[in-house]
């Protein structure tokens, strides 16, 4: 890059969510300011090494990238209804706005809240984020969560396709809609921060432009939404954990464990901002969130001089307030440590015990080392040493690999008492007569065994308990074939090692077909009285439900495939046939259309996406509604009805009560 | 990375103007957490000297008052072209003078 470039990358991080937040405004489309955006910037790059950078570089991409949207508003407009008064219009609503800082700040806040928008994967919301909020190249995110390029360029795109496909507001969420709105867009923050922090793969402990780039969103967000305590206690939280990361790591990149950390290096200047932002969590009140919390536990943290003066006490009870707002096994891992603190070891191994038939901890390297840890603090050495090993094994990030691999080093190894159980499983699937198949299937029984139980572990002290637990967490949830082909492996193995009883604790499952359940009748009724809801949506549901047949085929078809009368329609080689409540809609849905997909999007599609000329609708220009975006709608719909709360899936609808 | 920016005293008193554009400026980039700390410095200040084993205090003012820091900034960017920006935009709003920016090791 040469001086130029550099400068026109620093301008743009610095601008970029202002000028992205500023054009969204003007074309109600995330991802048109985006691309309006990139065309300032490709001038800029184009102009400003031959012209020099200008006098104010981000007021003049600012300048051209609204001028660039005035030329696309003209040029859509013109296509549509002529010139009209388009210029004057544009201009009174931009003095209406004017550059007022506040309306400039609020557009901010409402680009931030379309893209953490709940409708996009979570992965989408922290990619689209770091683009529009944080300036980033798709290159540059890219490198940060260590996946290719094309993946997050794919990841982006498809994002602005879904906000334009939702039709997803510019707007700030107002009443009850606002807590869920600002908590997506908090996940993302510390989602980023996270990744930063602490770095679940590749060779460094942390990445700190991660971490960097999730303070900024998070300080930007309290300047944007002074109100929410939340804010201001993830705000917290961040700048207190930023302000320890000097001292997390050791001089080879090894971490260094906060009771070991030299409090000296923490940085005081972010503890003091972290302690600010808590206490304007604190004067805003109300009941303290899971941020706020969490910020109350960092702050007990910050203010013990050393290690010995932390108030574990307070820590464990603050867990306690934490666990249950967001009773998560990895929150009750951590109060486990605190009550390992407070009230000695024995109290956070009982804790530790519980968790460890927790399918989501199966792969956490955490919960292996906590338990290690409070294992040698009671003098159970020899577990403790299985424990650090077992972490190691899971532990995805290189330098805590070494690291817990050094803990389980330290700890003497006793005399050789017989095979362990890596060496067992090694000579199980080596020995000869068994078939490639055979031996794939075994290792992979064997492989989460030993992930669970540790591979170091005396094969003679392995029991059947070992074994139930390391298959209830693997495959408790999973299909009933699929338990009693490692059931059998597992049995294979006991037979082969003589040891018979390995597999006691392992019921054989009945293998029945798994049978989707239809919906209730009395929720149908409920659905179908839903007059309020777009016809359709109703259509579409109805003719799932009397058709039983699937939704990629019902989706897939043309008005010129219906017989209305017959009330069947051709779908590839067989017929799809309805009865009366569809019949009733349909021609309401057709309107007159004589040609093209049935089910259509709401609007036409940008002029960046061009579905196949099959899935659009030759009268209105409109393409085929999608299965993702029929799912979701149906979702959003019967959320209130699903005991579950997760709304129902459209296959759902095509069973029988 | 942080980069302190220190500035220069200037001879030209600020006015009403230059204050709410100042004001704008600060609020702006501490929203936008790239400010940390900022504050403007007494003219003169003391002076701790030491030499050998022996350690002088002066009370200003210095004889060369014109070098001497007015105020500082500390700010936390992406990178050596970020500092330079936000400096550029701040020299833009007061004027003539002189700022130094440096980045801060180990933080």
């Amino acid at each position: 890059m040469t001086d130029v470039h550099r400068t026109i990358d620093a301008v743009w991080k610095l601008q970029a969510a202002r000028i992205i937040a500023g054009l969204t405004r003007m074309v109600h489309d995330v991802g048109l300011a985006e691309e309006l955006a990139q065309d300032a910037l490709v001038s800029a790059l184009e102009q400003w090494p031959a012209s020099g950078v200008p006098d104010n570089p981000g007021a003049w991409l600012t300048a051209v990238a609204k001028r660039r949207a005035v030329d696309h508003i003209r040029r859509s407009r013109r296509l549509e209804h002529g010139q009209g008064r388009l210029a004057c219009e544009l201009e009174r609503q931009d003095r209406e706005h004017g550059s007022g800082g506040d309306t400039e700040q609020d557009d901010v806040l409402r680009l931030m809240f379309v893209s953490c928008h709940p409708v996009l994967p979570t992965e989408a919301r922290v990619a689209l984020t770091l683009r529009l909020l944080g300036g980033l190249t798709t290159e540059e995110i890219a490198r940060a969560f260590l996946v290719g390029e094309s993946q997050i360029v794919r990841r982006i795109a498809a994002a602005k396709r879904t906000l334009a496909e939702e039709r997803v507001p510019f707007e700030l969420p107002g009443g009850p809609e606002l807590a869920a709105r600002l908590s997506s867009v908090l996940e993302v923050v510390y989602l980023i921060f996270n990744e930063g922090y602490s770095a679940t793969s590749g060779d460094d402990l942390t990445r700190p432009e991660l971490c960097l780039e999730a303070l900024r969103l998070g300080r930007l967000l309290a300047g944007l939404a002074p109100h929410e305590a939340e804010v201001h206690g993830l705000v917290a939280l961040m700048e207190l954990q930023a302000s320890r990361s000097a001292a997390r790591t050791g001089p080879s990149g090894e971490p260094v464990l906060l009771h070991e950390q030299n409090r000296g290096r923490w940085d005081r200047l972010l503890i003091r901002r972290g302690f600010t932002a808590m206490l304007r969590a604190r004067e805003i009140g109300g009941p303290p969130g899971p941020y706020v919390l969490q910020a109350a536990i960092a702050v007990c943290h910050a203010q013990a001089r050393s290690a010995e003066e932390t108030d574990w006490a307070r820590i464990a009870a603050l867990y306690g307030a934490l666990a249950r707002l967001l009773p998560t096994p990895v929150v009750q891992l951590n109060r486990a440590v605190a009550l390992g603190m407070a009230h000695g070891p024995a109290a956070g191994l009982a804790l530790v015990d519980s968790l460890t038939g927790d399918p989501a901890l199966r792969d956490y390297h955490l919960l292996p080392s906590v338990r290690g840890d409070l294992l040698a603090r009671l003098g159970r050495l020899e577990e403790a040493r299985l424990e650090f090993e077992r972490a190691a094994s899971l532990a995805g990030n290189v330098a805590e690999h070494a690291f817990l691999h050094r803990r389980a080093a330290e700890i003497p190894v006793p005399a050789a008492s017989g095979p362990t159980l890596g060496q067992a499983a090694r000579e199980f699937l080596e020995r000869g007569g068994l078939d490639a198949g055979t031996v794939r299937s075994y290792g992979q029984t064997l492989r989460r065994l030993r992930l669970a139980v540790g591979d170091r572990t005396p094969l003679a002290s392995l029991t059947a308990d070992h074994v139930a637990r390391a298959f209830n967490a693997a495959w408790g949830e999973a299909a009933a074939a699929t338990w009693n082909r490692h059931r059998s492996a597992v049995r294979s193995f006991g037979a082969w090692a003589s040891m018979e009883h390995l597999a006691a604790g392992l019921d054989r499952r009945a293998e029945t077909r798994p049978r989707t359940r239809g919906i209730g009748p009395a929720q149908l009724e409920v659905l179908w009285d839903r007059l309020d809801l777009p016809l359709r949506e109703r259509t579409l549901w109805r003719l799932l439900h009397e058709s039983a047949a699937g939704v990629t085929a019902v989706l897939s078809l043309n008005v010129e495939d219906l017989d209305l009368d017959d009330r069947r329609a051709r779908a590839g080689g067989s017929w799809v046939s309805w009865r009366s409540g569809t019949a009733r809609l349909l021609p309401d849905l057709v309107a007159g259309r004589t040609r093209g997909p049935l089910f259509l999007t709401d609007r036409r599609p940008g002029p960046s996406r061009v579905p196949a000329q099959a899935d659009l609708c030759p009268e209105t220009g409109r393409r085929r509604l999608s299965y993702e975006r029929a799912e979701y709608l149906f979702k959003q719909a019967t959320r209130s009805l699903d005991p579950a709360g997760d709304g129902y899936t459209l296959r759902r609808l095509r069973y029988p009560t | 990375m942080r980069y302190l920016m220190t500035t220069k005293a200037s001879g030209t008193a600020p006015d009403e103007k230059l204050y709410a554009a100042m004001a704008e400026f600060v609020e702006e980039l501490t929203t936008a957490g790239v400010l940390l700390a900022t504050g403007g410095l007494e003219p003169g200040g003391i002076r701790v000297t030491s030499s050998g084993d022996g350690i002088t205090v002066t009370d200003g003012p210095f004889a060369e008052a014109k070098e001497a820091v007015a105020g500082f900034a500390l700010v936390e960017v992406r990178s050596r072209e970020e500092a330079i920006e936000v400096a550029r935009r701040f020299r833009r709003i007061v004027g003539d003078g002189e700022s130094v920016i440096q980045q801060v090791f180990g933080s």
